[in-house]
């Protein structure tokens, strides 16, 4: 049983709450800005909206639901009591207070920006100060899991770190450093403008500054679903991992080459050396290599659970799988949505394709796929595999679960394959309407409809989702046992130094951030004369 | 596969093998594929712009490259063509771009005020448009006929409305054009 | 654990774990910075050490183009703190210039005629078109002399004073008229964007007026002088780039509706 469910309990409940205020507003967009709906009076609620969903779904659910997830897993992996418990609830309320402060201008029209700001946009500063607290109060999450994992060690010398424990504070650390590049560029440039201290700002480095926390934070955001795929899912199905050192060593190269890569999302920019292009291009084919490796481990260890099961044969085993265990079946379609998420994202890494889908609707599909897809439907597994722990009560109707699943799983497609599509068209991204009357873009009309259709699909499986959750708070109590997870076929006593901490790993992460990002940053911030005029957005 | 618990050492090393020969695959998939990357990028001329120029956006319209009389295209001595553009909230000008088919065309652009980013449709056009900096772009059409050029990126308010065209003629068409001198464009047909 | 036994070539892993990276940066760097730039032919570069320069995006100041001067074009500079912080003394300047002015656009600002209503207009839309006047950018047989004589200094001060009277309703009234679909929704694919992001109703761009209650035949003629390129002081062609597009029928519209408008519904000030 947990110590803290409470504070467990209070960051995903937020987490999710928020998730189904800013499923409905991504539900809503789809639908305005479709042949189904009717233009707007005021493109500028569109945008409010965008702004709204953007930021939620990019920096506030996705950080609560790894802080929550990240304190069960210290508590449980390390079997013991969490250090700085007053702490974790400063954090929440941080990040309570920042969203607050953070909607209401957004929720007034006074801060439509897009949770990407660009500069020389500028909104209310509010907006930003609030989005700074809300990363704030997830560093306080960071700390305490890298103490609490120090106190562990100093009570277990030489003792392998659990594997999620490790994988969790690899993921904290990423963060940490990912988030300073955002971090960076609203300190010292956009709220400065925004409060009036500054009439200029360098939009071109802003662009390089956000790059830095654009691409990372995506691996942040995938590393509860990594933490689930080999932690979770093999304990939950009946199998066993099947290599504790892959495991390892993939979280190890997430942290190292997740970070010097954003700049792909520059490939564009007229900011940007070519050179450095070029690095961080292929520094993006290497990320691919820890999703590689899982993909192979994962299944392998899925087949240990098929055949302890009693499969057989060379594709046999598959057959022999729990398919109507929820774990299993969030896994697989994850699994799927990241072949296909993955193989976009190969194109966005090459400049050469990405020059025919750059800021098409394309992107956003791909992100939806990746994130939404991909990812979030293992938070979804992650919740109800841990909500009995949480509750004292059992999860029954597992029916429910997997209809919701698979209404997400129908969902995501049905959104972002036509969204891929009208992307090769050429469909530019975030417009609060389209004039589909005109025969140009007519031929797109019917793709955007059937993301539309997909949308409110997504929105009931969201719906469906809370009402799982909170039924689950009241069903009849069973005690869920201690929180376990997944052991190795060969579960390792000790692991090599480097593989039980992260030193050097987040020294090979800093050290190719300065390589891949010092000399633009340093340059741009140098050059006199590239600051431009503010431009403030809305009604002041 | 061993999956027997009491595998022991041999089922270690199996693993290990297994592992280490899809780790030597997928570092392959990802070295031929940054490769190939590469190799596409010279030789379909798909390169990122070579260098970073910088401009004052708030005086584009005082003087030099992006005042309003040099904006359009222009032919080279050399055959080849040069299009200057600007993206302001909310349009591009010229708001008609017009160019010849199978030529070598240069496209300079920048932003007057905030990011914009120029998209054309049907090609793999596509280039931001952030103030301060100059983009570059080298593009060529084989095809003649109209493609639409909407801004790629939230401009602010109007951004939805900010959709350019780019106008493809016959190369003895521009030539034609050409000789009176000074900017093409094809806005106001 | 010690940093100690992990940061040492003697740890395997330290050893290759950082050979592997330097190794992985150096190679893409040499490609990127020297490889690639020689290998696109199109390129000149003076040296390799340009080329390194160049890929590594050392901001250069673009070549020196010489374009013919227009004479008829905007030479005013604007931003968005043009004029944005105004102090009573300008004001109060503002108000003894403006008496000039009272004839054609009224004592409060407010005109009789159809010259254009000022009062609390945006300071930077006053500001920039006297300067417009002034330097020739754009012409008007009354406007014009008026504007000849102006400084920098009085231009400044008749701007913020004009933009610090109330905005009051307009003197010729006419019933309100229902929006027109082009001043909503502007014509996407026509490259028209709502009147509004730009005049004020959803947001202001820096340079553009508020126009509602102002006269019906004062803005069509403007926007058809625009649509025929004979009013030109618009930066970069803004508006002609709209109005060009704008059929007459709905030039008719937008100038009809905003006339009838009262002036409470500009939502941003400046």
């Amino acid at each position: 049983m947990l110590a803290n469910r409470k504070l467990i309990l209070a960051h995903f409940w937020l987490a999710f709450a928020v998730f189904g205020v800013a499923l409905m507003l991504g539900a809503w967009q789809m639908f305005i800005r479709s042949p189904l709906g009717t233009w707007l009076s005021n493109p500028e609620l569109y945008y409010r909206s965008l702004t709204a969903h953007g930021t939620v779904m990019g920096y506030v659910f996705p950080t609560l639901v790894a802080m929550g997830f990240g304190y069960a897993i210290s508590e449980s992996a390390l079997e013991q009591r969490l250090v700085g418990v007053r702490w974790g609830w400063a954090g929440l309320w941080l990040i309570v207070i920042g969203s607050i402060m953070a909607v209401i201008p957004v929720a007034l029209g006074r801060a439509s920006v897009l949770y990407t700001f660009y500069p020389p946009l500028i909104g209310s500063p509010f907006y930003y100060i609030g989005v700074v607290l809300v990363v704030v109060g997830s560093w306080i999450w960071v700390a305490l899991m890298s103490i609490n994992l120090r106190v562990w060690r100093r009570a277990n010398p030489g003792k392998a770190v659990p594997l999620a424990m490790f994988a969790n504070v690899a993921g904290s650390y990423l963060w940490a450093w990912t988030a300073l590049g955002a971090a960076l560029e609203l300190l010292l440039q956009i709220i400065p403008v925004s409060v009036g201290l500054k009439a200029t700002i360098d939009a071109g480095l802003a662009r390089v500054f956000f790059s830095w926390t654009l691409h990372a934070i995506v691996y942040f955001w995938l590393m509860p679903t990594y933490i689930a795929y080999y932690t979770i899912v093999p304990r939950a199905i009946g199998g066993r991992v099947y290599s504790d050192t892959m495991a390892r060593i993939s979280f190890i190269l997430f942290l190292v080459v997740a970070m010097p890569i954003g700049m792909h999302h520059t490939f564009a920019d007229p900011q940007v050396g070519a050179g450095f292009k070029f690095i961080h291009s292929a520094f993006t084919a290497l990320v691919a290599l820890p999703t590689l490796l899982t993909v192979f481990t994962i299944c392998a260890s899925v087949e240990i659970a098929a055949r302890l099961r009693g499969g057989r044969g060379m594709f046999g085993w598959i057959r022999a799988l729990p398919w109507d265990n929820p774990m299993m079946l969030a896994l697989a379609f994850s699994f799927v949505m990241l072949g296909f998420g993955g193989a976009g994202g190969l194109i966005n890494m090459s400049y050469q394709l990405d020059s025919s889908i750059h800021n098409t609707q394309w992107i956003t599909g791909h992100f939806h796929l990746i994130f939404g897809g991909a990812i979030v439907i293992m938070y979804f597994a992650i919740a109800y595999d841990l909500w009995p722990h949480l509750t004292g009560r059992e999860l029954v109707d597992l029916r429910l679960i997997r209809t919701q699943l698979w209404l997400w799983f129908v969902g995501m497609i049905v959104t972002t394959f036509p969204w891929h599509w009208v992307g090769i068209l050429g469909m530019p991204r975030r417009m609060a309407y389209f004039d589909f009357g005109d025969p140009a873009i007519a031929p797109q009309a019917l793709s955007v409809t059937f993301s539309a259709i997909g949308g409110f699909i997504l929105l009931t499986s969201g719906i469906l989702f809370l009402v799982i959750l909170a039924r689950g708070m009241r069903s009849p109590a069973a005690e869920a046992g201690a929180y376990r997870f997944s052991l190795a076929v060969h579960q390792p006593t000790t692991v090599p130094l480097a593989l039980n901490t992260h030193a050097l790993w987040v020294a090979l992460m800093i050290a190719l951030t300065i390589t891949n990002y010092g000399y633009p940053i340093l340059t741009l911030a140098m050059t006199e004369g590239t600051s431009v005029p503010a431009v403030y957005v809305g009604a002041q | 596969m061993s999956v027997q618990e009491d595998g022991g050492h041999r089922g270690t090393e199996i693993a290990a093998r297994t592992e280490r020969r899809w780790a030597t695959i997928s570092v392959i998939i990802i070295v031929a594929m940054a490769l190939l990357a590469a190799f596409a990028g010279i030789h379909r001329a798909t390169m990122p712009q070579p260098r970073v120029e910088t401009t004052d956006p708030s005086r584009l319209h005082l003087s030099g490259e992006f005042a309003e009389s040099n904006l359009g295209s222009v032919l080279e001595a050399n055959g080849a063509v040069t299009v200057r553009a600007i993206g302001q909230q909310y349009s591009f000008t010229p708001a008609c771009i017009v160019v010849p088919a199978e030529t070598p065309i240069t496209l300079r652009a920048t932003s007057a005020d905030v990011v914009h980013g120029i998209l054309v449709q049907g090609t793999n056009i596509n280039t931001m448009l952030v103030p301060g900096y100059i983009s570059e772009q080298l593009m060529r059409f084989e095809k003649t006929g109209d493609y639409l050029m909407p801004c790629q990126e939230f401009c602010s308010f109007g951004h939805e409305g900010m959709w350019g065209k780019v106008r493809v003629i016959d190369q003895a068409k521009f030539a034609e054009l050409a000789k009176s001198g000074g900017r093409l464009s094809c806005v106001g047909q | 654990m010690s940093a100690r036994d992990l940061f040492t070539f003697r740890n395997r892993h330290f050893t290759t774990s950082t050979g592997i990276t330097a190794a992985i940066f150096i190679v893409t760097a040499i490609a990127g910075f020297i490889v690639l730039p020689f290998a696109q032919h199109w390129l000149e570069f003076a040296s390799v050490w340009d080329a390194i320069c160049s890929a590594a995006g050392v901001p250069q100041r673009p070549a020196a183009v010489a374009a013919a001067q227009d004479k008829r074009v905007s030479e005013v500079v604007l931003t968005s703190h043009t004029l944005s912080r105004p102090n009573q003394e300008a004001i109060g300047r503002g108000a003894t210039l403006a008496q000039r002015c009272a004839i054609c656009h009224g004592p409060t600002g407010i005109s009789r005629a159809d010259s254009p209503n000022l009062a609390g207009q945006y300071a930077a839309v006053i500001y920039k078109e006297l300067h417009d006047f002034r330097s020739g950018a754009r012409t008007n047989a009354v406007m014009s002399p008026f504007a000849v004589n102006l400084t920098d200094r009085e231009i400044a001060d008749l701007a913020v004073y004009y933009a610090y009277l109330p905005r009051l309703p307009a003197y010729h009234p006419t019933p309100q008229l229902p929006k027109p679909n082009i001043v909503i929704y502007g014509a996407p694919m026509r490259g028209i964007a709502p009147c509004g992001s730009c005049h004020g109703s959803l947001d202001n761009k820096t340079g553009s007026p508020w126009l509602e209650g102002q006269s019906e035949a004062y803005m069509k003629a403007q926007l058809q002088a625009f649509a025929a390129a004979e009013r030109r002081n618009d930066i970069s062609q803004q508006m002609r780039n709209i109005a060009r597009a704008m059929t007459p029928q709905e030039i008719e519209e937008a100038a009809a509706y905003y006339a009838s408008q009262p002036p409470d519904i500009v939502k941003a000030v400046d």
